[in-house]
């Protein structure tokens, strides 16, 4: 019976020497680039059909629900259209300024355009641009619509990986919008935000937008985040126990952006 | 045998591009696919075959390649892979073949 594993055990503790003097080398790194190149295009098809069949499931589970949204956006169809009259003189004046000063997304910061094709787990994505493109371990990462995703964490040659920000180790300074209220949020893993240290005094609803700061340095100012999901006070706790909704949304999501010239 | 092995690379690899490409669109978390497959492998095959074996290292090199594992080494998942078949091998030898009678 013993002599049977004897050559099976000690295959294995060859491997694991071989293992060890290969952990050693950077060749991992370039096996693990090698494999993602190859893979890409069989990954880009899947996450492309990933999205298009979960819309789907999507669509169905919501027809029940279709009629009741449909009237509540018949009347604030209503509300929005007087809204726009009033705005549509703002847009104007806006625009001016704008091609004044020369503001914009891609002026406000320099942005590398990737490709999302995996997700290892829950709060981690696999982008296809790496160290070629000038990509480093730290660079925030958001979407289109300056939606905060997270951060580089794992650069490879042509590859990288995001944390998002909902990753276990995250956490970053926000502020609550229209409101002088500053946090932090934290990543709790599996796609789950807290606010943090907010005091009990304080006034947070259900519902209220949250942006980053830029007292901490983590990320760049103004990029959305979330909104509250739940707030719970007690007399007992210094601060409040307030749940976020992220308001990246990955089913749907294809593409990010990296910022390059962000300074801590 | 070597036909056996090509295509466990091809269902190994298709496992994992369905697991982080596809299927996490509608999972946050998912089980190890290619782990189970590994267990059913070396459950299921004949105890003298060493396909479980093989098939254990491609499995675990290719779980190793696409995914971080927790200690951050290439050939944790390997090693894993092989610790687990050779255990199903040695458990099902020791203790459940000897008490199983033939029809």
């Amino acid at each position: 019976m013993r002599r049977s594993y004897f050559p099976k055990m000690s295959i294995v503790i060859l491997l694991v020497i071989i293992f060890v003097i290969f952990n050693l080398t950077s060749f991992s790194k370039e096996i693990k680039n090698l494999f993602y190149l190859i893979s890409q295009p069989i990954q880009k098809r899947l996450w492309a059909a990933g999205i298009k069949t979960s819309n789907l499931f999507e669509a169905i589970a919501e027809i029940k629900s279709l009629k009741k949204d449909n009237e509540s956006l018949k009347l604030k169809e209503q509300e929005l259209l007087n809204e726009i009259s009033t705005l549509k003189d703002l847009e104007k004046e806006n625009l001016a300024l704008r091609q004044a000063l020369g503001l914009g997304l891609n002026k406000e910061f320099e942005l590398i355009f990737s490709q999302l094709i995996g997700r290892e787990t829950a709060d981690t994505l696999l982008i296809t641009q790496g160290s070629k493109n000038g990509i480093e371990v730290g660079f925030p990462v958001i979407t289109q619509q300056k939606v905060l995703a997270g951060r580089v964490s794992y650069v490879y040659e042509n590859f990288s990986k995001v944390q998002l920000l909902t990753f276990k180790d995250i956490s970053f300074d926000v502020k609550i919008f229209n409101k002088e209220i500053y946090g932090l949020v934290k990543g709790k893993g599996n796609f789950k935000l807290s606010l943090e240290f907010i005091p009990q005094k304080e006034n947070v609803a259900v519902g209220d937008l949250m942006l980053t700061s830029s007292k901490g340095g983590v990320f760049p100012q103004n990029l959305l985040v979330g909104q509250i999901l739940d707030a719970k006070s007690s007399d007992v706790e210094l601060f409040q126990k307030i749940e976020v909704k992220p308001f990246l949304n990955i089913s749907d999501l294809n593409y990010l952006f990296i910022i390059k010239n962000f300074k801590k | 045998m070597i036909k056996k092995i090509f295509i466990a690379l091809l269902v190994f690899y298709l496992l994992i591009a369905l697991q982080t490409s596809f299927l996490s669109h509608f999972f946050n978390y998912l089980p190890n696919l290619t782990l189970i497959l590994l267990c059913f492998i070396n459950f299921f095959e004949r105890q003298k075959d060493n396909f479980g074996i093989f098939s254990a290292f491609f499995g675990g090199l290719f779980l190793d390649i696409f995914f971080e594992s927790p200690l951050k080494f290439f050939g944790y998942y390997v090693l894993i892979s092989l610790f687990l078949a050779i255990f199903i091998k040695f458990f099902l030898k020791n203790y459940i073949k000897p008490y199983v009678r033939p029809l």
